[in-house]
């Protein structure tokens, strides 16, 4: 029976010749969704706007903190790019808002049903999204972290430095944090599906759960925060060598993104949309 | 071809669909008619892949849709005309549609001017297009990738005399063409006009599947019989109440009879010799069918038993 029907409903067309394969066709339908929204130009520019403000008074702090009465809090000659990552502190939830509003947009709208009957494969929409987010936030990151630094270098003035190779070593780790920020946020989002929700979960994990473990200052207790994300990060875009390497805290957080997306793959693949 | 075996979703304790085994078939318009509730979106949300279905299985061309890799060319679905991003044109909903599935780009104009949206109209941001707009722009997805199979639920909705009459005409064309049309509505009437075949669910349930005229014609009918001679009449009267059938004498010289069909009350007339000036089936609508169809799975939905656990 079932060969008489097939053959019976007319031929589908035949994807355009030389069609790409359904994983960058996903990937094209994400940058297309993303693309075509003002509150992606506008999340974008108000991270710039944020960064540019956020450099620039921590620059001032600096300044100040080195030509006031008090000899104690004399930091001296600090990098631009130091003043750099701290802004990022700020600024990273801004370029939060990308991953996040990627995925939970969709289910706020109603649009996940369309985006899931276009690309039934939770697994590789998921995927796709996580391209399109940690390419935007990165770039987006190398875009911050210029802007941060041509702030931060004026205003530092005869108390900055700024070696070139440092410097811009220090934009791509911004752009990199940026990026697996952002793809965190997004597989958080597909588990959550609740922006408000998910901003929450983000906090506690980045900031509020840290800091509480480390107000006390016992050995152990830090010893948990310092695997926490954004931790993990702050470890890796200080270049620090204790409690562990940068390099450990880069693969910490890109451990946190990766598992994110798996948390949110599962909950797409066993939840109703 | 749409093939339902054994579909079943059950969300807690409550079975919104009930063990649904129905075959869609190509090349006709097959109505999906049920009562708020009965469970037609969530059936055909299991179609897509986007409910996963407790027990049983939906197929499309003989496979499921979660297993099909560009899936707008073997199904076109128009589900919720509203779910469209409020800040995104529907063109570019559209062209976000074509590229995950390969589909050229230049087939979005193409099917916007199928459906009769111009440039203005796709340009604007999804939150200021009227209901009607949307399932125009909700259609025009469905046909994005010239799929065999095309799935509309309550396509009408929100639209004008005019595009009411459009959708019907686009549906007959595309099962014409050798389609699979599976469409839902609550509108009885518009069935009547659009479905050559009919499945109804009441409760989750499969309540009938068969060619729209036969629900029809299956459904009582009344037949007027007027006679010259009372007692005649009376004869046949107690003849056909003893088969089983509803009488009810509206005067001395006609009954209404239900329960039985006019050519088996011809019959009888004729076997018992009664002269009949009047034998007319009053053939009833398909909101009555309906109707009649529904009314236990309805019934069944005021009850204290069910609602009680609520």
């Amino acid at each position: 029976m079932s060969t008489q029907t097939d053959t019976d409903s007319r031929p589908a067309i035949a994807p355009a010749a030389g069609a790409p394969g359904a994983f960058r066709g996903a990937v094209a339908a994400e940058w297309t969704k993303l693309s075509s929204v003002r509150s992606t130009w506008w999340t974008a520019l108000a991270g710039l706007l944020v960064m540019f403000a956020s450099a620039g008074q921590l620059a001032i702090y600096v300044a100040n903190d080195n030509t006031n009465d008090d000899p104690a809090d004399d930091r001296g000659i600090v990098t631009v790019g130091s003043v750099l990552i701290d802004s990022v502190e700020m600024t990273q939830y801004v370029v939060l808002a990308l991953g996040l509003l990627a995925i939970t947009a969709e289910f706020t709208s109603g649009t996940i049903r369309t985006t899931l009957q276009c690309t039934p494969s939770r697994g590789r929409v998921l995927l796709a999204k996580a391209v399109v987010t940690g390419v935007v936030t990165f770039v987006l990151g190398l875009l911050l972290g210029g802007v941060g630094a041509l702030v931060a270098r004026p205003v530092l003035g005869e108390w900055g430095s700024a070696p070139a190779a440092g410097t811009i070593g220090d934009i791509v780790a911004v752009a990199i944090y940026l990026a697996l920020i952002g793809v965190l946020a997004l597989g958080l989002g597909a588990a959550l599906r609740s922006a408000v929700l998910t901003l929450t979960a983000l906090l506690a994990t980045l900031m509020i759960v840290p800091l509480s473990l480390q107000e006390p200052d016992i050995d152990v207790l830090n010893r948990i925060a310092d695997v926490f994300p954004g931790v993990a990060g702050g470890h890796f875009l200080a270049g620090d060598t204790e409690p562990y390497p940068s390099i450990v805290g880069l693969l910490l957080l890109a451990g946190w993104a990766g598992a994110s997306l798996l948390l949110g793959r599962a909950a797409l693949r066993r939840r109703d949309a | 071809m749409i093939t339902l075996r054994g579909l079943t979703k059950r969300f807690g304790s409550t079975v919104a669909v009930d063990a649904l085994t129905v075959d869609i078939a190509p090349g006709r318009v097959t109505g999906f008619l049920g009562p708020n509730g009965a469970g037609k979106s969530t059936t055909m949300r299991m179609i897509l892949g986007l409910d996963r279905p407790t027990a049983g299985q939906a197929l499309v061309g003989g496979r499921a849709y979660r297993e099909l890799r560009r899936p707008l060319h073997e199904v076109g679905a128009l589900l919720d005309a509203r779910a469209i991003h409020p800040a995104r044109s529907g063109r570019a909903h559209l062209r976000a549609m074509a590229h995950s599935n390969g589909i050229p780009i230049r087939r979005v104009d193409e099917v916007l001017d199928t459906v009769g949206l111009d440039g203005r109209a796709a340009a604007k941001p999804g939150r200021t297009l009227s209901l009607g707009m949307g399932q125009r722009l909700g259609i025009a997805g469905a046909l994005l990738g010239d799929p065999p199979v095309l799935m509309f639920d309550e396509p009408v909705n929100g639209l004008d005399p005019d595009g009411v009459r459009w959708v019907r005409q686009l549906m007959r064309s595309l099962a014409d063409e050798g389609r699979t049309i599976f469409v839902s509505s609550h509108l009885m009437s518009e069935m009547q006009l659009t479905a050559d075949q009919l499945v109804v669910i009441g409760r989750g349930r499969l309540l009938t599947d068969a060619p729209i005229g036969e629900v029809i014609a299956r459904s009582t009918v009344a037949v007027r019989v007027r006679s010259p001679h009372p007692d005649g009449l009376a004869a046949l009267a107690a003849r056909l109440t003893a088969a089983g059938a509803t009488v009810e004498a509206a005067d001395r010289n006609e009954l209404t009879v239900v329960g039985t069909t006019a050519d088996r009350v011809g019959d009888l007339a004729h076997e018992l010799g009664v002269r009949l000036h009047e034998l007319s089936p009053h053939a009833a609508s398909l909101e009555q069918a309906f109707m009649e169809l529904t009314a236990d799975s309805v019934e069944y939905a005021g009850g204290t038993t069910e609602g009680g656990q609520r």
